[in-house]
């Protein structure tokens, strides 16, 4: 009858209580209402726009060279200089996360030279196959208004989607000069206020310089 | 570019010097940076290159050193090494003054890192992180320029990351000889550019970008391609030439997204031409075949299987069946292919070259040169043909470096001058049929008519290589062949490399491709044994075919209709035959009229060998994976070799062998191996004696119809950004024969013959020959074939003012 001898254990630990902690905040897990998250949760991405609307991905591939995972896919492409998408030469022509992949770490947000990718809170989103798990541009980035998309699978509440840090920097550099000096994003979405850096480079021309 | 490899073995003997307190050897003149490289001190370098000259330009390489005046920085690319000569890399003025170097080339360098195509690879962000202050102290605006520029269809310019290294222009100008990039303004507006109105239309441009060690430089095919760490490369030979410049293919996400030369020191040096290196574009042309296509009966071309399509090949071979093309295929694929058509189908024409180059049997009863017999210190070559610079260019920069130094004495034999007349000895111009009669008077006349810049032609001390190439496909192929025979015959200790247009050509001749008497050593390999003549040139397929006498016509990647010299001729040969098949990735005017196309994989896709013009093996690396249903031409030759009709198995289980191996009896024994790769051994066969037709005298200019780089060839039409750089047709008349006929400048004028008449754009041009016409083969607008006459052996053509414009 030796076998019997571990029941013993079994029926311990039986009467010892719960030590799993309910993710629904209220007694028992019954209520609607998400457990408050540690301020440095990574969630899911967003791709960040400037207060002028230019985005600020240039796909210079350093989020996806230095994801351990490989879970980033990003190609770039000449912006048009009549009707940019992004200042500069080069904008983010593609821009894919694969969520069955991404272990969010956030090095990508730190190897982010604009401060265009940064991570929400919301960690409540799943899938039904393996291509809807790639979050393509048109999904990561935030809408006009500069918040993130609410896309109908993920589980946003009120004010989470001013949890995206998306703050930094207010208009682009050599962006649309009606946005210069103005703030108001970070500040509408309860972040804060930074003053906007200074865009307007004074460029001597030189003599030189070709038409 | 960067370190090159600091070598275990130190010298023992040579100039004793202290480096860093360690006593060691230099050679006599050695530059102290190389000394320092090859004793594993690495100096950091922007400005120097091992290829070009010292300038001194960015004060990188600052090191200190003592000849016995106390210690003082100098730049190490600058100094000889001098015996008792005391250096410190690491001391702390060393470390001072390089911290100073890169703060000042930083000043004005902006910080797009992230957008910049270098980055991730770049020099200066290396020798920044490496050797820099760590921290700027500027909080200075910065110069600006216009953000990039492009100087050329394939080059743009980004003055503002500019560090004036000198590297690009120094290139430009000393090594390519198209100083079309300077230095212009002084003191902080220094910038390089282009001369107003005139682009840096260099064949050789892309290896500025190379060398160019920040991004000022950029590739239009490459921008914002892919980032330099997620690029894989294999190492490959450029196969659009018979040249063979070693390369190294880049990928990334499963593209060939570059090409970058690699520095083989028999070959091309880390220099390529813009075709060899931009040439990778058309692999994800949208015009490319993906799958086996067959001709509808209203013209059009639907999808096939490719059973299906291998079934219908195969029938069609079984009937009357000649084969053309097949020197741009990999060895192992013209050796299996050569097998399939002759021992499986019993096919006896086939011809990988199409008539427009120098015969297979021309070359091979030739003792052959290496390149770097050729341009070995004091040597003399001589270039009886067209101009390198359009066939084999990345060779010729290799010529031209050693002629300008003087090293090596050039005499060139054309109808219109090479790049390097005016460096030449001499640069003797015939005219169409006089080729043979104009080398045969250089080498044979008495020492009184001959004038003195040709004696180094005789000169037995100095060894003599002939680079040979067709010089014009509008006369007959005799004239060269002679003039080939007189050198032999006056100098039979000469050495001759030929300059194929074609890649794999010597290896199309080694897999026995080409048509010609094949010799095999029998088993007891002292008596050569003579086998039956094998193959047939192309020129007698094609009159077979237009005469009826040829079923079925297989293209291997060729194109008679563009290519051949007769083009009436190819395009009654592929109307004649029943099927046309074309193994080849694009349509094409030859492919246009093909019944089957099976979709073949390009460069870049398939694992092999090549065989350059000078008989070197290299390898050709695989990177990407074929797209579609593309098939390589080894697994179509060898699933064809399955459903041949009397298929014996031996063959079947040879051919899958050599398939698996690549290495099956390809005349491997005709190979000697060594550290740079393999190269053939000289055949001993006598030259086949030809004497070539006196031309008959006629009014008029003779025609010649010579090669450009940038032609409308399959491939270059197919490739985005190449595909603008071919020329519109335009003759060249020497300004004297201009005079003559009264044809002024800005006008075009009448060209005819009995053939043809037609009003083109000339110019006037000093370097072609008087009485002769030059006319580019292949160019968009006008077809100078049509002028020809094939069975005659001097092509006459009339000229006459047309309307003014």
């Amino acid at each position: 009858m030796g076998y019997l001898a571990g029941f013993p254990i079994t029926l311990k630990k039986w009467f010892e209580g719960v030590t799993t902690k309910n993710y629904r905040a209220g007694k028992g897990g019954k209520s609607d209402v998400k457990a408050p998250k540690p301020d440095r949760l990574h969630g899911r991405h967003v791709l960040n726009r400037y207060e002028d609307g230019l985005e600020k991905c240039i796909g210079c591939e350093l989020c996806a060279g230095v994801c351990p995972a490989k879970c980033i896919y990003v190609r770039g492409a000449d912006n048009n200089p009549t009707d940019p998408t992004s200042p500069g030469e080069r904008f983010g022509f593609v821009y894919e996360i694969n969520y069955l992949r991404c272990i969010h770490c956030d090095l990508c947000v730190e190897a982010c030279p604009t401060e265009a990718i940064t991570e929400s809170k919301l960690f409540e989103f799943s899938f039904e196959d393996r291509k809807s798990a790639i979050y393509t541009k048109n999904e990561l980035l935030v809408d006009e208004d500069g918040k993130p998309q609410q896309l109908p699978w993920e589980d946003w509440r009120e004010g989470e989607d001013k949890a995206t840090s998306g703050w930094m920097r207010a208009t682009a550099p050599s962006g649309d000069s009606n946005y210069v000096g103005k703030v108001a994003w970070s500040g509408e979405l309860g972040y804060g206020v930074r003053q906007p850096e200074s865009v307007e480079l004074t460029i001597k021309p030189k003599s030189g310089d070709s038409k | 570019m960067t370190a090159t490899e600091s070598s275990a073995v130190k010298a023992t003997t040579g100039v004793p010097f202290t480096l860093n307190g360690q006593e060691l050897h230099a050679e006599e003149g050695e530059l102290l940076i190389e000394a320092c490289d090859k004793n594993g001190v690495h100096i950091p370098r922007f400005c120097y290159h091992k290829r070009m000259e010292s300038v001194g330009m960015c004060r990188m390489c600052i090191v200190e050193v003592d000849t016995g005046r106390g210690p003082a920085l100098q730049p190490s690319c600058m100094l000889t090494v001098t015996p008792e000569m005391k250096v410190e890399t690491e001391s702390e003025a060393t470390k001072d003054a390089q911290d100073g170097v890169l703060e000042l080339l930083l000043a004005n360098h902006p910080l797009d890192c992230p957008v910049c195509d270098k980055g991730g690879e770049c020099p200066l962000q290396d020798n920044a992180f490496a050797y820099g202050p760590g921290e700027s102290r500027f909080v200075e605006e910065k110069r600006h320029f216009e953000k990039p520029i492009p100087i050329s269809d394939l080059v743009k310019l980004d003055r503002e990351r500019c560090i004036l290294c000198d590297r690009c222009t120094r290139f430009a100008s000393d090594v390519a000889g198209d100083s079309l990039i300077h230095f212009i303004d002084r003191g902080s507006s220094t910038q390089v550019n282009t001369f107003p109105d005139h682009p840096f239309a260099s064949y050789y441009s892309g290896n500025t970008v190379q060398i160019c060690p920040v991004g000022a430089l950029t590739a239009a095919p490459y921008r914002f391609k892919a980032r330099p760490w997620d690029l894989t490369g294999s190492p490959s030979t450029a196969t659009v030439d018979s040249s063979g410049s070693r390369v190294l293919v880049q990928s990334s996400q499963d593209k060939v997204v570059r090409i970058q030369g690699v520095d083989s020191d028999a070959v091309n040096w880390g220099w390529l031409s813009d075709k060899e290196r931009f040439i990778y574009e058309a692999n994800v042309s949208e015009d490319r075949i993906l799958q086996p296509m067959r001709r509808a009966v209203d013209g059009s071309l639907e999808p096939m299987r490719w059973n299906d399509a291998l079934k219908q090949t195969s029938e069609a071979l079984g009937k009357k069946a000649a084969a053309i093309g097949g020197a741009r295929l990999t060895l192992e694929a013209q050796h299996v292919w050569q097998k399939v058509l002759a021992d499986e189908f019993s096919v006896v024409s086939y011809d990988a070259s199409l008539g427009d180059d120098v015969s297979a049997d021309v070359v091979d009863s030739l003792p052959k040169a290496t390149y770097d017999w050729a341009f070995n210190a004091g040597s003399v070559v001589v270039v009886v043909g067209q101009d390198l610079k359009e066939i084999l260019p990345s060779i010729y920069l290799r010529l031209r470096g050693v002629v300008k130094d003087g090293s090596v004495e050039l005499v060139e034999f054309n109808y219109k001058s090479g790049s390097l007349a005016k460096l030449a000895r001499k640069s003797v111009q015939s005219r169409p049929g006089e080729l043979a009669k104009d080398v045969k008077q250089a080498f044979t006349a008495t020492p009184g008519e001959r004038s003195s810049d040709l004696n180094c032609l005789v000169d037995t001390d100095k060894p003599l290589t002939v680079i040979f190439s067709r010089p014009n496909v509008a006369e007959s192929a005799d004239y060269l062949t002679e003039a080939l025979q007189v050198i032999q015959s006056v100098r039979p200790d000469a050495h001759f490399l030929p300059a194929f247009r074609r890649g794999n050509t010597v290896g199309a001749q080694l897999a026995g491709l080409t048509p010609g008497v094949r010799e095999v050593a029998t088993e007891d390999e002292i008596i050569v044994e003579q086998v039956a003549v094998v193959g047939r040139p192309t020129a007698e397929i094609l009159q077979e075919a237009a005469n009826g006498e040829v079923e079925t016509l297989l293209l291997l990647g060729a194109d008679p209709i563009s290519d051949f010299p007769d083009k009436a001729l190819a395009e009654a040969a592929l109307d004649a035959v029943n099927t046309v098949i074309a193994v080849d990735c694009f349509e094409n005017p030859s492919v246009a009229s093909a019944n089957v196309i099976l979709p073949v994989a390009m460069y870049g896709e398939v694992n092999g060998h090549f065989v350059n013009s000078e008989g070197r093996l290299s390898p050709l690396g695989a990177r990407v994976t074929a797209p579609g249903l593309v098939r390589s031409d080894l697994e179509i030759a060898a699933s064809l070799a399955k459903t041949a009709p009397q298929s014996n198995s031996d063959a079947q289980s040879s051919l899958e062998t050599s398939h698996m191996l690549g290495s099956e009896p390809i005349a491997w024994d005709l190979l000697e191996l060594s550290s740079e790769g393999a190269r053939i051994k000289t055949p001993t066969k006598p030259i086949q004696r030809v004497k070539a037709d006196v031309p008959t005298v006629a009014d008029g200019l003779r025609l010649v119809i010579g090669n450009k780089l940038w032609d409308q060839g399959t491939i270059v039409e197919n490739s985005r950004t190449l595909a603008g750089l071919c020329e519109t047709f335009k003759v060249r008349i020497n300004p004297a024969d201009a005079d003559r006929f009264g044809l002024t400048a800005g006008a075009e004028i009448v060209v005819k013959n009995a053939k043809a008449t037609a009003s083109v754009p000339f110019i006037t041009d000093s370097s072609v020959a008087e009485g002769v016409l030059w006319a580019p083969a292949n160019v968009r607008g006008f077809d100078p074939r049509s002028f020809v006459t094939f069975s005659e052996s001097v092509c006459y053509v009339e000229v006459s003012a047309g309307e003014q414009k």
